[in-house]
């Protein structure tokens, strides 16, 4: 899942302050799951700017919603009447959803209550890590389930750096070496061979803005007729 | 063929140096240092933006020693600073400046330097960037044809004190098999480390030569008598000092091996 960071409070205050009436916006998927950005989190970031604006006798509301995913447009319809009650929306769904609140509500000025940080997963309770950077062109197979592009700071893909220390990585000593967790499992499942050949550069045009048509979809979507 | 690769082959033992570029630029006191160091070392090893503190760039360092102190010139160039375009371009220059030695690594990351918010690059990993100047010296870079070779002798890093080893010798054949011509050590702690990767790796189709670094307020004492084992026991084709600190005492340290 997509794994989000409130943004500190002070950034929040200082980018809700030229607005009236602020509808502040959850989204009840990734970021509810990780305990940024769901209901409870909007209903309780709306309480705490209000205390702040009562305090600074600033004439301030702050409404709350959620919605399922902002990522979806038929979600994000639901909202058509309370955004029409507001001068902004400050949105504390994933980048997406911002950006994509921001695009069906164009007259409206949309903010980010929160930093998107990664996609992850749920290590223990409150704690979530990185294992994916969507990069298009996945290695997993070859590497024993463990990714090289999210793991290794420096994204190696022909082993350890030389900064490798007792399996741990030379950015900090208490972060595993990605190549010494890749070398184990190979080891461990006999695959070792997988690392054999050179990987070669890698293709980077996936840092291009990427967009997909599912392949059911795709005489829909396909040049009008 | 460059000097230093003919040294390497012809002598049981060689020694080289590493000199930092000028954290500013005036490039006066590294040309006299390597001129002064130019007889006594096979080689000058030009750091490229050491522990990731920018300084001036091992090109212009590289051309003023070849040109000006009449060095055997190694020139180090990371994976963390260019990308594939970057890499290539500052290659040619290196052949055009006359640099024919060439040290390819991945570097240290960003947060170990000074500005540990920069953007880390790391378009090739080393073993690509070995790739990259071996097609080089074919004419080619990773997109087709050039309009001539540049040619270098390629040196990559080990760290045989790396724990586990298994990794590492992975990473080792895959430079091995990407041109690497010559090896040089990450700096040594002490000799165990060493003799137990040379067990493990058995005998090497290239020369190693053994890194020690005198630290910072330290005095040579230790990493002389490391080397001088080294040589003694034939555990190394050769010992390659740094001294960050005091560069300027480095003929002097030189002069005891």
């Amino acid at each position: 899942m997509i794994v989000a960071q409130r943004k500190p409070f002070a950034e929040i205050a200082a980018a809700v302050a030229g607005h009236r009436r602020v509808l502040v916006a959850g989204c009840g998927t990734c970021v509810a799951v990780c305990l940024t950005g769901g209901e409870k989190e909007a209903g309780i970031l709306a309480a705490q700017l209000d205390i702040a604006a009562q305090l600074k006798e600033r004439e301030q509301a702050f409404g709350v919603a959620c919605v399922e995913r902002q990522c979806d447009r038929e979600f994000l319809d639901e909202l058509a009447a309370q955004v029409a009650e507001h001068d902004a929306v400050l949105s504390l769904a994933c980048g997406a959803g911002i950006q994509f609140l921001a695009e069906r509500y164009p007259d409206t000025p949309v903010l980010a209550g929160v930093n998107t940080t990664f996609i992850g997963i749920n290590d223990e309770v409150g704690v979530w890590g990185e294992r994916c950077r969507s990069c298009r062109d996945c290695v997993l197979t070859v590497t024993g389930g463990v990714c090289p592009i999210a793991l290794c700071p420096k994204g190696m893909l022909n082993g350890p750096c030389g900064g490798a220390e007792d399996g741990k990585c030379e950015t900090d000593r208490e972060r595993d070496c990605a190549w010494t967790l890749i070398y184990q499992r190979l080891e461990n499942t006999g695959r070792l061979a997988n690392l054999e050949p050179i990987i070669t550069a890698r293709n980077h045009q996936a840092s291009l803005p990427g967009r997909q048509v599912h392949p059911a979809y795709e005489r829909r979507y396909s040049a009008h007729e | 063929m460059s000097k230093f690769s003919q040294a390497l082959a012809a002598k049981d033992f060689v020694l080289t140096v590493e000199l930092d570029p000028p954290r500013g630029p005036e490039l006066g006191p590294l040309t006299e240092l390597a001129k002064e160091l130019a007889g006594k070392v096979d080689a000058v090893v030009i750091s490229d933006n050491r522990e990731a503190h920018a300084r001036l760039s091992p090109l212009m360092a590289g051309q003023a020693l070849v040109q000006h102190a009449g060095a055997e010139v190694v020139m180090t160039l990371t994976c963390r600073d260019r990308n594939r375009l970057a890499l290539t371009s500052d290659l040619l220059a290196a052949a055009a400046a006359g640099v024919g030695n060439l040290m390819l690594v991945s570097g240290d990351f960003v947060s170990l330097g000074d500005q540990p918010g920069a953007k880390p690059v790391y378009d090739l990993d080393s073993v690509q960037l070995l790739q990259l100047a071996a097609e080089l010296g074919q004419g080619r870079d990773l997109a087709g044809g050039l309009e001539g070779p540049a040619i270098f002798f390629l040196g990559a890093s080990l760290a045989p004190e790396a724990r586990p080893l298994g990794p590492q010798l992975i990473k080792l054949k895959k430079k091995l098999a990407a041109g690497a011509g010559f090896l040089i050590t990450k700096p040594l702690r002490g000799l165990e480390g060493l003799k137990e990767f040379a067990s493990v790796a058995g005998e090497l189709p290239v020369k190693l030569i053994a890194g020690l670094e005198v630290a910072a307020g330290a005095e040579p004492a230790e990493a002389l008598a490391l080397a001088k084992e080294i040589k003694a026991a034939g555990l190394a084709a050769g010992v390659h000092l740094a001294w960050p600190g005091e560069p300027q005492r480095l003929p002097e340290l030189v002069g005891q091996l």
